[in-house]
This record gives structure tokens, sequence and C-alpha cells, in this order.
């Protein structure tokens, strides 16, 4: 080993003479004065009674999971950003809008450009995004995505306000299948729900299927339930009694209920991946690098009740976009923030990879987490996934892949 | 919270009565011993080799979570943050023994001491802040507002001034001890880490890990000269996370860990050129010379091994393994 280690390092220390001539000391301009009375005002604008945030249930008094509105992500973000307050030369706030109901947002958010603020956090139901894309255009205004992964809102409502901090349903999906695919897992079983967005989520898991070169062997609809009568669609076992083999189960099931049924009760041994199992997410609380664990630290401060998941990311990851954006471009006017965010701006993520805006659809590119029960897998792109200009563009949409080009 | 109020008070008391007596009857237990110690942030407990050998003397279990370790002058005593425990303990080096404990804020991790005016000065991670302590009475005289995740600490030589970087906030701070508070920050790179400086102290080197540079702070106006970009051949620009340095004490020469890229850069501080790149283990972080320096050990935190390399020949000799994700690297010598 030690003689192996003496053997690269001679390889090494020969090809670096070439290097030796190259100084490497680069100029650096000094930031510009500041001024204190100044404000970088921040808004969260989210929906009372939003569905996604209903707690998931098996009977009524057991409760599975219980998802709660990312504004401690915002906290901590605000919180990290007051400590950059002296250099960035600005106070940063951070206030709270909620809309009773969802035919109020747009007026909320008008308000709110109205009276001057420049950044809005979006915690809505997709369904709401075309109205109040229609309400921001043309504003001097960005709306940060931190909940919403539906592809459509990136490739179809496609606003220039918009950032999608929360990745898409397709960097989602392909950071899933580049896992299995390097694993050299590629046959796999499906398992879709009844619900229109467990389609969309198969829809996106097929298409990366096909972008890495893995099948689906079966696609098998499930309905929720125990009626014997029905139990062809709800036991997994007889689902997953099919006459080909298979590598990895794929649950596509935004219910949740039948997905906890699912692992160890396939008629053969197989992970099980996608609702459940193996869940690909933005972030995970078991996440321990780059710094992650003082992210989780200073967040449960916030939320002392429940562990941090990917649209508080999205949130905390927001707010700092913004203060960076402050900090790197030496100002507090919202035209050279916009521009060093949506241009050469790149963030520290606290996963590995910095992030940084697509030019096309406004999408953050980042690293995709996979995460099991108590520990991340792994994080997406793999090794040997190579993209022409970022490895982060191997998931999602590449500008060729969409009709969003707010570049052109 | 309990606990800590109570270490605070206990510690005042062991203080007082021993204030006097300490500096004097320790000093003549000093042996330069050699020995190496490397602290492991999984195993809690700092492994301690003997340096010819590099042979097991002692594994050594300390609070929760050690982390960064400083001698006092006559190096009877070794003290280590320990971050899970929010103490700094302290080592008797000729027992290999922890005989106290002093409290600090949250998760301390990088401190230095000030052995003629008796402070500690320690960043606290988690409390996004710097701690001033009363090294004798074992109190907490001050807690300095930082940015988040404040880790390197370092003190200038006119005692007056502690610099300390934020690595969520992207900033040195400087703070004025006698103002004790923060008077002006400089914005860096990415996630700043920890510093060294030239032995006149006018050039502050400070790592910046996600930016996978060096900056160059000139602190006479406190302002940036520039920076430095590493990039071993064959390696990820994104892999290059460079964390440790240390410099050697004519100034001559700075040796700089890179973190994932797993190399050790040696940099001529003078015409700031990247004369050299040495392979070490996964995830090389804290680094130190040995006196002579001929030897340059470095800890690996993702082999759980400290490589020990050869400065004349730039060349890793051999690797030793300790506990796991050790931390840092000083030898009493």
């Amino acid at each position: 080993m030690n003689k192996l280690i003496s053997a690269i390092s001679l390889i090494l220390s020969l090809s670096l003479m070439s290097l030796e001539a190259r100084a490497q000391l680069q100029p650096v301009t000094p930031p510009a004065a500041t001024s204190p009375d100044k404000k970088i005002a921040i808004g969260f604008l989210e929906l009372r009674n939003d569905a996604r945030y209903e707690p998931v249930r098996a009977y009524e008094r057991l409760i599975l999971k219980k998802p709660d509105h990312p504004f401690a992500g915002a906290q901590v973000g605000i919180e990290d950003a007051k400590s950059q307050q002296r250099a960035i030369g600005a106070e940063v706030t951070l206030e709270r809008m909620t809309a009773a109901k969802a035919e109020e947002a747009p007026a909320l958010l008008k308000a709110a450009i109205e009276r001057g603020m420049n950044y809005i956090l979006l915690d809505v139901p997709p369904e709401l995004y075309k109205s109040i894309a229609e309400t921001a255009k043309g504003r001097d205004i960005i709306l940060f995505n931190v909940s919403a992964p539906e592809d459509t809102l990136r490739r179809d409502v496609c606003a220039r306000e918009l950032i999608h901090v929360f990745p898409s349903q397709a960097q989602l999906s392909d950071a899933l299948v580049q896992f299995l695919v390097s694993k050299k897992w590629r046959d796999y079983l499906v398992f879709q729900g009844p619900d229109p967005y467990d389609d969309l989520i198969t829809k996106a898991f097929t298409k990366s299927a096909q972008k890495f070169g893995a099948r689906i062997v079966a696609n098998q609809r499930f309905e929720p339930g125990t009626d014997p009568r029905q139990r062809e669609k709800n036991n997994p076992a007889l689902l997953s009694a099919i006459n080909k083999d298979w590598d990895v189960t794929f649950i596509a099931d935004k219910a949740f209920e039948f997905s906890r049924q699912v692992p160890f009760q396939t008629v053969k041994p197989r992970p099980v991946v996608g609702a459940i199992g193996l869940e690909t997410v933005a972030w995970n609380w078991t996440w321990e690098h780059n710094g992650a664990a003082q992210v989780n630290s200073r967040f449960s401060r916030y939320a002392p009740n429940r562990k941090m998941e990917g649209a508080d990311w999205a949130s905390w990851m927001a707010v700092k976009m913004i203060a960076t954006s402050a900090l790197r471009s030496r100002s507090t006017e919202f035209k050279p923030i916009r521009d060093f965010m949506m241009g050469p701006g790149t963030f520290d993520a606290d996963k590995g990879l910095a992030v940084s805006v697509r030019a096309w659809d406004h999408q953050v590119r980042q690293a995709i987490l996979l995460a099991g029960d108590y520990y991340v897998v792994a994080s997406a792109p793999l090794e040997g996934f190579l993209h022409r200009t970022n490895e982060l563009d191997s998931l999602g949409d590449d500008e060729t892949d969409t009709p969003c080009h707010l570049n052109r | 919270m309990i606990s800590m109020k109570a270490l605070r008070f206990a510690g005042m008391a062991a203080g007082l009565s021993l204030a006097a007596g300490l500096v004097f009857s320790n000093s003549v237990l000093a042996k330069d011993t050699g020995y190496i110690f490397v602290s492991n942030e999984k195993t809690n407990n700092i492994i301690v080799l003997e340096s010819k050998t590099l042979k097991l003397v002692k594994d050594l279990k300390t609070s929760r979570r050690p982390r960064d370790m400083h001698f006092s002058d006559d190096h009877t005593k070794l003290y280590v943050a320990c971050g899970d425990d929010d103490v700094i303990d302290i080592i008797d080096v000729a027992k290999l023994e922890v005989i106290g404990k002093i409290a600090t804020g949250s998760s301390p991790e990088a401190f230095m001491v000030d052995e003629q005016k008796r402070r500690i000065y320690v960043s606290n991670e988690e409390g996004s802040s710097m701690s001033i302590i009363d090294m004798d009475q074992q109190i907490t005289l001050a807690e300095v507002p930082t940015g988040a995740e404040p880790e390197g600490v370092w003190l200038a030589p006119d005692r007056k001034t502690v610099y300390v970087t934020s690595e969520v906030g992207d900033l040195i701070h400087h703070i004025d001890l006698e103002a004790g508070h923060v008077i002006e920050d400089v914005v860096v790179g990415t996630r700043p880490r920890r510093f060294a400086a030239t032995p006149d102290g006018n050039e502050l080197w400070v790592t910046t890990e996600l930016s996978g540079e060096v900056w160059i702070i000139d602190r006479g106006p406190f302002k940036v000269l520039g920076k430095l970009e590493f990039l071993p051949p064959g390696m990820r620009k994104t892999d290059v996370t460079p964390v440790g340095i240390t410099m050697t004490k004519d100034g001559k020469t700075a040796y700089v860990t890179l973190g994932h890229a797993a190399h050790v850069a040696v940099v001529d501080v003078t015409t700031k050129k990247i004369l050299n790149y040495i392979l070490v283990g996964k995830r090389s972080w804290g680094i130190t010379l040995s006196k002579d320096e001929k030897t340059l050990y470095v800890a690996n935190g993702l082999g759980d091994d400290v490589t020990v390399i050869d400065v004349a020949s730039r060349k890793a000799v051999t690797s030793v393994p300790v506990g796991r994700i050790p931390y840092g690297v000083v030898i009493d010598e």
C-alpha cells in the first residue's frame, strides 16, 4: 500500500513539473462601501389548508406522516443572512403571508409587489402558479418555488420571474435511475396508484429509464383496499406475481397507504424504491457532509418537532441565494442581485456541488439525495454520468429537453 | 444547561485554588515526549503515537467529539475542544489523562490560547459565536456573536485582535478584543475554514473549502490581496476542498490539505506559486509540521488514518490507522 502511494505520488510529482511555472495569485476587487439603513425584504407566501400538508393517515388515529409548511427553513436562512448583514449593508427581513383561500394568493402577491417587495418564496399548490406568474409578469420580482416538483411548472408555465429551487420531478427520477443503473439494476416493476399525481411520477420515471437505458418490465395499477374481490389490485404479492424477473420495485403512490405494505411482501426479494424504501429527495436529515449536520441542527431550533426536509432546504436555499447574491454583487438593489443570481451566481447548497440557476427554465441545478430510512445511500449525479458542461445537468431537463427557453 | 453552569462553578472554585501554583509546579514535568496526538471526532478519543516507531502509546478517552488541540506554552498540558460536550478538555501530557474541563459555548471547534493574558478564544460552531474564556477562573467572560458556523480562530501577535471565519457567512471577522465585538468583515470565497499567517503576522492565509481556494489577506488595511486556486492533476474541481493549512517557521512554504481531492498542496509563500501536490488519504483536513520541519502529518477524516509525509522528497512515507474521523494532529516536542 505504501509503495503504491509512493509510486502514485512519484508519477504525480513528475507530471506536475510543468505546473510549477503557473503563478496562481489572482486579483480580487474590494467590496463597495455600504449603508446600514437599507433593507432586503423577503416574503413567504403560503395557502392555509393546503392539501399537500394534510397529515398522512393510515386510520383516523394512526398518523404516518405529519408534513408542515417549510417556513422554518426560511427562518434558518434569515438567521444565517443576519450575520452577513454588516457586510451586505442592508437588513434582511422575512414576512409570512398566508392566503386564506387559493383565489386570494395572487392579490396578496400583488399587494406585496406594490409595497416594493422583490423576493417571495412560493409555497403554494402547483395549480396556482399560472395566475401567480401572470400577476408577477414584467415586475421587479423573483418568485422562488420552494415546494412544487411538477415538471409542467418548468416546461409550460415557464415564467421569467420564477426560480425553481425545489427539484423537478425529472431531476428526482433521473437521480433514482442513475443510482439504479450504477448498481446494474435495470429491470423495473412499477406499482402505479390511482391518483393523477401517480401518473405524473410514473411518466417521469419511465422517461428517466429510457434516458439511462433501463426497462419497465411491467406497470401494475393498484387500488388501495382490503376487498378480497379486488385482491389482484390490492395485494402486493399477487401484483408482483408476474411471469418475468425484475430487479427493483418502483412505487408511484401519493396517498402512501398502499406503499407501506409493499416492502417484504413481493413474491421475490427485490428492493423497493420510490414512495418508500429508497426515496429521492432534495434534503434528508441524515445527510452529514458539507456542513449539513449544522444546518439540521439550526433547523431544529425553529422546528423542534420534525426533521428538515426538501422544501425546508429549498426555502433555506432561496434566502441564502438572495443574501449571497447581495454579498457578491456588492449591491442591495434588485437588478444587480437578480443578474448575479440568474447569471454567474453559484451557491453553497451544503450538498456537494455548488448549485446555480439554469438559464433555460430557471430550475436550480443541484445534487439529489437517495435516502434510506437512516442513511443517505448515495448522492446524484453518480460518478460516471457525465455532461458536456455541468454534471448536475445530467439530472432533469437539459436545454434541448424542454419547450421552455427563457434564455432566448 | 444545568450541568454547564455546575461545571463553570466547579471550575471556578478549582481554578481559584490552583491558579497560583499551576504554572510553576507543572513546568518541571514537561519532557518533550515526541508523542503525536491525533483527535478523533467519532471515537471520542485522542490516539497517542510514538513519533519514531508510530506505535500506539495510549488510546486516551476524552469528552465527545474532540477536535482542535493546542499545548500550553510549556507543553505540560494539552487542550482539546470537544464539540458534543461543549467543553475544552485539559490533558496532563505527562500522565496522558484528562485532568479538567472548561465549559465553552455550543459545539466548540477551534481555538487559540493566550497564556500571557490567560485567555482562550474558542469558536462555537453551533452557537454562532466566539467565547472569550478566562483560563484561571474557567468562566466565559464574553461571547462575541459571529456568522453561522464559525471555525478558524487566529490570534494576532499583538494579542489585541482575533480573526474568526464564518463558514456560512463567507466572511472573516476582525474582532477587537478590547471592544469585545466584530469591528470589520472581509468577504472571501465560499466556506472559509482555517488560518495560517506569515511569521511577521502581516499576511493572513485562509482556506475556502467550497470555492477550492486560499485567500490571502493583508492585515494592515485588512483587505484581500488575492487568492490561490488548486487543482491536482486528475482531480475534479469540485473535489478540491481545502481545509487545513500550515506554514514553515521561516514563512517560505505553506502546506494546504485539499480535503476530498486527497492531496496536500505545497505553496511558495513569497511567489505565491503552487510547487507541488502530495497524495494523501480521503478527506484530508488537519495538518502539522514536526518541529524540525522534516515531517508532515495529515489527518484523513474519511480514511481513519494519518499520512506521514517526508518533506524533503515531498512524498507520503506511510500511513497509520488511528480512531474514526481523525480531525487534528499535534506533536509534543
